[in-house]
């Protein structure tokens, strides 16, 4: 691995960091890599906005390296929202230019008096006055910065006014719209006064076997174009399936609370291909290219809803809107905030101004009914600057239920605010929102991908009912392991590549010889030292729960009436993961036979 | 006794089936599209072959065995093994499952296809109920 550039923001010194060889087959990059550099790190009493708190950004062996959908990497540290493992993952051109630039990641520590931005220009690391970009918007850096560097080649990573107001739900974004957005990194990145890091590189991306990696790639991509997954992906974005997901009732409706909404076909990549789609957009060497270009009536392209803006801001909110949920999606990414966090947020708002918990006395007089679009846009402003009853919301669900003594009501884990796939239309999604170390996540699992039959013979992942309980426990844990590999090499879940490809890329790559085994064994190794962090940090078996709105049935809908069964879910996926029944701690043997002696 | 799958016989079951089939008219009210299922060859079928359908507005129009696709473009051409399209007929493999697992290659406007998720999977259905016998 190419070493990682190190900074101390607060002396401003820059250091070399090596990775010590033996992690990087055990650990493999990225995710699983970050969780083992910052194990020593990340202790309970760590205020994960203090200039002690680490940002670590990492890529994987396979970013940039034009193999299938892998031009991605990720960003770590203590999550601001959770005060739990905060982990995201990103795409578009970044990490690739800083591979080129001689480095795999970007290691942050402490705070600088004033703000600054990193320009790193292949291995020459400079920290720059950013008093004059505080206060713009994630497009408007890529654009300053380019021109300030001189340079319309060099990418941008940045934070918006939601980092720089350090709200537990800012994300870190790169190009146009390309986001880490979940856990709340951004407001780490704030809280160090670092607005940016522009980055220029004109290196090699490292391989260790280039020629057979050559040839392997061209088969892997070829096949993959011609996969069915990639055809729904490229021709209709993330929300490719959504009508399926609709009639399977997984799509949340009302914040969560109906099964069925008049007008929801509008919700759906079809219906954006049908009437805005003017274009496609690819991160590095994506052949899938599942970002959308659409012209809104007002003659500018612009980045396109992906699944989670059409829902977010649009049923689940009582609203079917594209054009709406295309014009929420970009000021989010402006903001540089969570999409998932921000609406899901304004839902429960919502959802407490139905139950009379609050009222108009306590939003400043806005109207919080389903489908009222304007009080949604009117709140995401306030919330990004932390105005008025947005003050509120930008704190999060879990925040804004205790300040109405409304927990239970909020839908979100461990202070992570759901994704809008809802166990009850896909049950395997219950136990990955109640386990993913970093809170109510789809990226550590996206099950219900398994639960509509996304499955594999090769890694022992069986096709159960989407209604299964206990039975599909040890499958859900395979499907984390395999898709922690992914976040460590790294590569897009929407890429359905199948494992033997991918194994003969990883190994082509690093020069390995692994085989299926070793791989999910990396991935096994990967979750459980998650786990260990998180309980470094204070989770307990406890926090293992599904919030209780998700435990009643739907009214309506392809999923009314089901129940989660959700207690013996947890309890057969403990013995399956081999995690104590009550405490939910990893076995020692467990850990030993992970290689994990050294937390044992 | 039901025709032998596959073949122009069970081709004709299809057809009166998806034509007197309430559910099926119902829910297919707005599919316009003809369809070719290209059976790939396997241990029992030694020659591929193609079966033609088409469907319109909640009837079956047509149905035909090509010899080849030539130069012809049906609006969808599904293509699979002989053994993976009848364990999908015979409900052992569930066809999001097919195409998620690339048992099950679809091509065609994906819009239309996902619009319309619960007519696929009626029409599935329906050819599901037709066939008994096999090769
Ligand atoms: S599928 Fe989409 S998100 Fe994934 S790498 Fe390709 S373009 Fe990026």
């Amino acid at each position: 691995m190419q070493p990682i550039l190190k900074i101390n923001l607060s002396t401003q010194i820059f250091e070399e960091y090596k990775i010590p060889a033996e992690w990087e087959r055990d650990y493999l990059g990225a995710a699983s890599l970050a969780a083992r550099i910052l194990y020593d790190d990340l202790t309970a009493d760590l205020d994960p906005l203090s200039p002690e708190s680490p940002l670590l950004i990492l890529t994987g062996p396979l970013t940039g390296t034009f193999g299938p959908a892998t031009g991605r990497f990720i960003v770590a540290g203590k999550s601001p929202a959770t005060r739990l493992w905060a982990e995201s993952n990103v795409g578009g051109f970044w990490g690739v230019e800083l591979r080129k630039c001689g480095y795999d990641g970007v290691w942050l520590t402490g705070k600088s008096d004033s703000p600054l931005y990193l320009w790193l220009n292949g291995t020459k690391p400079e920290l720059r006055a950013a008093d004059h970009l505080w206060g713009q918007d994630t497009y408007q850096i890529q654009e300053s910065l380019k021109a300030e560097i001189g340079s319309k080649s060099a990418k941008v990573l940045g934070i918006g006014i939601a980092g720089e107001n350090q709200i537990p739900m800012a994300g870190i974004f790169c190009d146009h719209g390309r986001a880490a957005g979940r856990t709340g990194l951004g407001a780490v990145m704030g809280s160090k006064n670092l607005k940016a890091i522009a980055v220029l590189g004109n290196g090699e991306i490292p391989l260790a076997r280039p020629d057979k990696y050559k040839k392997l790639r061209v088969l892997a991509n070829r096949a993959l174009k011609e996969d069915p997954l990639t055809s729904v992906m490229s021709d209709l974005g993330s929300a490719g399936a959504a009508e399926y997901l609709d009639y399977l009732g997984e799509m949340p409706k009302k914040y969560f609370s109906a099964g069925t909404l008049e007008g929801s076909e509008k919700i759906s990549g079809s219906s954006v291909a049908e009437t805005i789609l003017v274009g496609k957009k690819a991160c590095h060497g994506c052949v899938i290219a599942c970002g959308r270009v659409v012209d809104i009536g007002d003659g500018e392209k612009r980045k396109g809803p992906e699944y989670e803006a059409l829902v977010g801001f649009g049923p689940n909110l009582g609203l079917t809107d594209p054009i709406f949920a295309t014009r929420m999606g970009e000021l989010c990414d402006r903001y540089g905030l969570d999409l998932i966090s921000a609406s899901g947020t304004i839902g429960l708002a919502y959802s407490l101004y139905e139950q009379g918990i609050i009222s108009a006395a306590d939003t400043d007089g806005l109207a919080l009914e389903w489908g009222n679009a304007d009080s949604a846009e009117t709140l995401l402003h306030q919330l990004a600057r932390r105005e008025g009853f947005g003050a509120l919301l930008a704190q999060g669900s879990l925040a804004l239920a205790r300040h109405f003594n409304a927990e239970s009501q909020a839908v979100q884990v461990n202070g992570l605010e759901l994704a809008y796939h809802d166990p009850r239309g896909a049950s395997g999604m219950a136990l990955v929102y109640a386990t993913s170390p970093r809170g109510a996540c789809h990226n550590q699992s996206d099950y219900f991908l398994a639960d509509i039959g996304q499955v594999d013979d090769s890694l022992g992942l069986a096709f159960f009912d989407r209604h299964a309980g206990a039975e599909k426990a040890a499958n859900v844990a395979r499907h984390q392991d395999w898709r922690t590999v992914g976040n460590s090499l790294v590569i897009c879940h929407f890429a359905n590549v199948p494992p033997q490809t991918l194994l003969d890329l990883v190994n082509a790559a690093c020069g390995w010889e692994l085989d299926l085994d070793a791989l999910m064994r990396a991935g096994e190794r990967g979750w459980t030292l998650k786990r260990m962090i998180n309980l470094n940090l204070g989770l307990r078996a406890a926090n293992d729960r599904l919030p209780e709105p998700l435990l009643k049935a739907l009214p309506d809908g392809g999923a009314a009436g089901y129940e989660i069964p959700f207690d013996e879910m947890l309890s057969a996926y403990y013995t399956a993961r081999g995690w104590d029944a009550e405490s939910g701690v990893p076995s020692r043997e467990k850990l030993i036979e992970l290689g994990l002696e050294y937390i044992a | 006794m039901s025709a032998i799958f596959p073949s122009i016989e069970w081709l004709e079951d299809l057809k009166e089936k998806l034509n007197s089939d309430e559910k099926y008219a119902r829910l297919a009210k707005k599919w316009e599209g003809d369809m070719l299922c290209v059976l790939e060859p396997d241990e029992t079928l030694k020659e591929p072959m193609y079966l033609y359908i088409d469907l319109w507005h909640g009837k079956c129009r047509d149905i035909a065995i090509w010899d080849e696709i030539g130069d012809k473009k049906p609006a969808f051409i599904l293509k699979a093994s002989y053994a993976n399209f009848l364990r999908v007929l015979r409900g052992e493999l569930d066809p999001m499952q097919a195409m998620l697992t690339r048992k099950l290659g679809v091509k065609g406007n994906m819009a239309v296809m996902m619009r319309n998720v619960p007519t696929v999977l009626d029409f599935v259905r329906c050819a599901g109920e037709v066939t008994g016998e096999a090769l």
